[in-house]
């Protein structure tokens, strides 16, 4: 297949006009103005950063209280993992899947998956560049549907204000919560696709320095 | 070289052409995939079928380029847009007590409660994210409907595309559902005329997704021209 890095071509990322570029690239694009350039810059130490800041925020999400209700007398405090826990104590085991999904496994599947493409295209590998390219899709669209549970957590305290009979409040955990979900969206986001396939075929040897 | 999968649409290779001329209008019939690279001549694809790359089977683009209907979606958003942020989301009574949570209240709770990061995350992708996405498109898509080119057309298009990731409206809908299932156990729960607007609004901007941008690349130059 021919590569676009390969015969001089190089795609608006804005408004996918094809342009002929000669390196080193430099200046807009002549219909959007957007900047032009090859690959995303540091494609590597950029989202691994971000990553791992994401790895970092990761702890106080998950062991700190993401909500904390009050029902006089009683007051309990939620941690992400509890709360899925009482969903599916209620009954509501589709939501307790769901909710689990999305603040459980989608996180750690984003901080896993991440990692896994950071090394491979480190370590410039041909393995399996289909099925990398393919886990960076899902990564972009599962990437936000963790804010879940910090939605869930402001709907509930802006609902239930009922003066001292109940409260619910938003728990220390949900600034890391939300954190982890920016981060790893950005580091999906600073990523270039591009790096898998960079080193996968003989052609593109000449592409690179 | 040979069409190793070609998945409803028709991108070819550009390769499978032979292809080496790249005068002008030649390269507005190319598409790069974003993901591998590989470069694609482009093609009429039938109905709504999605052209999607020979080298790693990722999407390049839509069929969809009917201009009206995505007006139409968009109007629709926009009405849907009022009514989730006009009518209340969830109704809680209890004992005739009776409370109402709107998305402009859930935001204002959240900056009480001392948390300004999450109230500035719920307003940027519930409110100011897809208001402006709305806003933008049919400022867009009026005049282009209309034969002329819009006022600042590519800087907006560039501002839609730095914008789309951070609306999260579909999430927002399933927090919804998550948050009325919760409290139903505490008190009788009612969602409310909201909750239809964060519906609608999410299936209308889910469908501005099937639609091919690049038409409205084409239908601006055309005008201009």
């Amino acid at each position: 297949m021919t590569r676009a890095i390969d015969i001089g071509l190089v795609a608006c990322e804005s408004c996918e006009l094809v342009m002929r570029a000669r390196d080193p690239i430099s200046g807009t694009c002549p219909r959007c103005g957007e900047h032009i350039e090859r690959r995303k810059p540091n494609s590597i130490a950029r989202p691994l950063a971000f990553l791992i800041a994401a790895a970092a925020l990761y702890v106080p999400a998950n062991t700190l209280p993401m909500m904390v209700s009050v029902q006089l007398p009683l007051h309990r405090s939620d941690t992400i993992l509890s709360g899925i826990a009482f969903l599916w104590r209620e009954g509501s085991w589709l939501l307790a899947v769901l909710v689990f999904s999305a603040s459980i496994l989608v996180p750690m599947l984003k901080l896993g998956a991440l990692g896994l493409l950071l090394w491979t295209s480190a370590r410039r590998s041909k393995w399996n560049s289909r099925g990398r390219t393919k886990l960076y899709r899902v990564l972009e669209i599962v990437g936000h549907w963790s804010m879940l549970d910090v939605f869930v957590v402001a709907l509930l305290a802006a609902v239930v204000q009922l003066g001292r009979f109940a409260s619910v409040e938003p728990g220390p955990a949900v600034v890391p919560f939300a954190g982890v979900v920016l981060m790893t969206m950005l580091a999906s986001a600073s990523f270039d696709p591009r790096a898998i396939w960079d080193d996968a075929g003989p052609r593109s040897a000449h592409g690179h320095e | 070289m040979q069409i190793r999968r070609q998945t409803c649409g028709r991108a070819r290779p550009l390769g499978y052409w032979g292809q080496k001329d790249t005068d002008p209008l030649t390269m507005r019939e190319l598409a790069i995939c974003r993901y591998c690279d590989t470069v694609h001549r482009r093609f009429d694809v039938p109905g709504r079928a999605t052209a999607r790359c020979v080298t790693c089977n990722s999407p390049l683009y839509h069929a969809n380029a009917d201009l009206g209907a995505m007006l139409a979606v968009t109007v629709t958003a926009t009405v849907a847009f009022v009514v989730a942020n006009g009518f209340p989301l969830i109704t809680l009574s209890v004992n005739g007590h009776k409370t109402e949570a709107t998305l402009w209240g859930a935001i204002v709770a959240s900056y009480n409660q001392e948390l300004p990061l999450v109230a500035a995350a719920l307003a940027v992708s519930l409110i100011i994210a897809p208001l402006i996405e709305i806003f933008l498109l049919l400022w867009v898509l009026v005049p282009l409907c209309a034969g002329t080119r819009p006022l600042g057309f590519s800087l907006i298009m560039r501002a839609i595309r730095v914008m789309r990731p951070w609306r999260m409206v579909e999430v927002f809908l399933l927090g919804l559902v998550v948050a009325v299932v919760k409290l139903a156990g505490l008190a009788s729960t009612m969602p409310g005329w909201g909750c239809f607007g964060v519906a609608v609004m999410t299936f209308a901007l889910a469908s501005l997704g099937s639609f091919d941008t690049s038409a409205l690349w084409r239908r601006a130059d055309e005008v201009r021209a």
